[in-house]
């Protein structure tokens, strides 16, 4: 069991920068996520931790050592691909036991231990087949039984779920969960999927174009993002963005007069809010449009409106009906709002 | 409509069997013709009156008394002493295969995992050499093997067919290995390999096809090759394929010719037997479904 600990880890190739500056302490027995969209570094980041990549700047610790110049094996992880590496040659039960082979583990204790692992990932019945002759489901399984057969200190896993089909998805995710808290060792997951990101993770940690946004529990996250791109990227739908000017704690752009607003801010600014933070009225509010769509999504119905030369969502109840074209008023608690600075994005009101 | 389908379907195999029994013979002609004559003697195999007598074989019924004979052979093999340089070729092309086999896959797969740029100029280079006739190596080396007296002797050969044969088999090997994902080696390394470990455990185990057809077209290199063992090499040390041709020209002795025949077929049914030992391997593809799913 153990902590990692990154100080300002750099990874560049040449003059591409892959990462930048990564500064992160992850607790023992922590789940962590890294999210953010495909090709901002959170693979490096997490191959850099394995010993996969060398580490251009920067300290890697894994417990109390530093491993930037440890070999992979040494640094008492295991990984799960998103390919899953299997070892086409090897049956499932052979798969399993490479890791204790290779490390030599008396011979009869690796017995238990895979037979344990196989349990656990419910694999006892395809023991004898060979990856080839597995669905993707099982083969992410065993991909998982190989990298808990050998108790390391942490687990790296790179988009593991991400060659599954959609339902397969939402149980795996559940049984990572399970292993993670029954096995509680410290897990680094990486996606690119905020779902997954949000029921697993104990934090999140935000990236874009390899610098890191914001390091922060699931719900903090979404409650209190600390900038516009985490604003964009977590929720579905994300955060209305909407450029306006503020004066007095009046916010007032096309379409838009929100009132009661923090008197700090002055100016241009970005305010944001969730679809589901403003309600439909009748009469005044502060957003006046016209409907440009109306989704049903079953439980709630989602209209948009332009405000701001933005399109702006809006939930309304699930029997809210109303066509193209029509008025649409609807208000939007200050408190809910939050604001952001134009020029560099960041956070300028205070957490709700 | 089934029953035009099956028609159809009858009609395609009829086609595709004669097509391809036609292709048979026309191929297989050549060998079966030699393997025929390599029994008769050459007044029958290389008669001016009637192809036929290479057939039927008169010559052979009054020359020895039976319909075959082993003449060939037995002046090939035993007075010409064919066997040395049979287990000359042998020596050569073992040599030759295995050391270009672990150059190869250790080279290829470096190469392959690199992500050096040099990598590629490494790969081109090898093309290049592979694309020189072999000739211009040979023509380069004589005198200074000749000053360094080491001409003539079998593992100068080997050297100079290894020199040869290296930057093919890099390039196979690497294109081999390139196919192979690096997830894998990368998971033998955090489950505990050394680079090495993960190299001789996890990859090369996929590897075996390719290593195999790679193993057998170096073999096949150093079996066929002229240009380098005739020169190289001094009348004790000759290869098979000099040997044939010390046989052919030396057409003025009644009967060395047939010597040349019975030991062309003694040279091929080894390489036969060699593909359809290995050609299950050949063809086989072991990494399906490795991978994704
Ligand atoms: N070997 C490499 N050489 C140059 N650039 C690379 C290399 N590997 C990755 N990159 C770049 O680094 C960035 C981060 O990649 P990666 O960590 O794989 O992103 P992701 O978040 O999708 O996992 C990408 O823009 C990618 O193009
Ligand atoms: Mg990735």
């Amino acid at each position: 069991m153990a902590g990692i600990q990154l100080v300002n880890v750099s990874k560049r190739w040449g003059n591409v920068t892959g990462v930048r500056n990564f500064d992160l302490t992850i607790e023992d027995r922590e789940f962590l996520v890294l999210l953010g969209p495909s090709g901002c570094g959170k693979s490096t980041t997490m191959r850099m931790i394995a010993g996969l990549e060398d580490v251009s700047e920067g300290e890697i610790r894994i417990g109390d050592r530093v491993v930037n110049k440890l070999e992979p094996k040494d640094r008492d992880i295991s990984m799960v691909f998103q390919s899953y590496g299997l070892y086409p040659n090897m049956t499932v039960y052979e798969n399993i036991r490479f890791p204790l082979k290779v490390r030599k583990v008396p011979k009869e204790e690796q017995h238990d231990r895979v037979m344990a692992a196989a349990e656990m990932v419910g694999l006892t019945d395809l023991l004898e087949r060979r990856p080839a002759a597995l669905s993707g489901g099982q083969r992410q399984r065993v991909a998982l039984g190989r990298a808990i057969v050998r108790e390391p200190t942490v687990f790296l896993m790179d988009e593991p779920l991400s060659n599954l089909d959609a339902k397969l998805r939402v149980s795996t995710r559940a049984q990572i969960k399970n292993l993670q808290y029954r096995l509680k060792t410290t897990t680094i997951y990486v996606t690119h999927d905020q779902i997954e990101a949000m029921t697993l993770a104990d934090r999140v940690v935000v990236m874009n174009r390899g610098v890191i946004q914001q390091i922060a529990t699931p719900t903090e996250i979404y409650d209190n993002p600390a900038n516009t791109f985490v604003a964009g990227f977590i929720g579905s739908p994300a955060m209305n963005l909407v450029e306006g000017d503020i004066s007095d704690g009046v916010f007032t752009t096309e379409n838009m007069r929100l009132e009661g607003l923090p008197h700090t801010a002055s100016g241009r600014v970005i305010l944001g809010f969730r679809a589901e933070d403003a309600t439909v009225t009748e009469g005044e509010g502060a957003i006046t449009g016209s409907i440009y769509a109306l989704e049903l999504l079953g439980e709630a119905s989602m209209a948009a409106v332009h405000v701001g030369g933005e399109l702006v969502n809006i939930k309304a109840g699930k029997a809210f009906r109303a066509d193209i074209g029509d008025k649409l008023t609807a208000d939007i608690r200050p408190r809910l709002c939050h604001l952001f600075d134009r020029e560099t994005g960041e956070r300028i009101s205070e957490r709700t | 409509m089934a029953d035009a389908v099956m028609r159809r379907n009858t009609t395609q195999a009829i086609v595709a069997t004669s097509l391809l029994a036609i292709w048979l013979v026309l191929a297989a002609f050549p060998f079966f013709w030699t393997l025929w004559g390599s029994f008769k003697v050459e007044a029958d195999f290389f008669s001016r009156q009637s192809w036929w007598n290479a057939i039927s074989g008169p010559a052979t019924m009054l020359q020895t008394g039976g319909h075959f004979t082993l003449d060939g052979y037995r002046g090939a093999w035993i007075q010409r002493e064919f066997w040395r340089a049979a287990l000359n070729t042998g020596i050569v092309t073992v040599c030759v295969t295995t050391i270009s086999l672990v150059f190869g896959t250790l080279g290829g797969y470096a190469l392959s995992r690199s992500t050096r740029r040099y990598t590629f100029w490494i790969l081109i280079a090898a093309l290049v050499f592979r694309a020189m006739p072999h000739i211009t190596l040979v023509a380069g080396y004589l005198l200074p093997f000749f000053k360094l007296n080491i001409w003539g002797v079998l593992p100068t050969a080997i050297v100079v067919l290894v020199a040869i044969n290296q930057p093919f088999t890099i390039w196979m090997l690497h294109s081999f290995f390139m196919s192979i994902p690096k997830d894998l080696d990368e998971s033998a390394m955090v489950d505990g390999c050394t680079r090495f470990q993960a190299f001789r455990w996890v990859v090369i185990p996929v590897m075996w096809p390719g290593v195999i057809t790679t193993g057998l077209f170096s073999f096949l290199l150093s079996y066929n090759d002229f240009a380098v063992t005739a020169m190289l090499l001094n009348q004790d040390n000759q290869t098979m394929v000099p040997k044939i041709n010390s046989f052919l020209g030396t057409v003025q002795t009644e009967g060395t010719i047939m010597y040349a025949v019975a030991a062309v077929v003694s040279a091929t049914v080894p390489l036969f037997m060699l593909v359809m030992f290995f050609q299950r391997q050949i063809v086989s593809g072991l990494t399906a479904g490795a991978v994704k799913g």
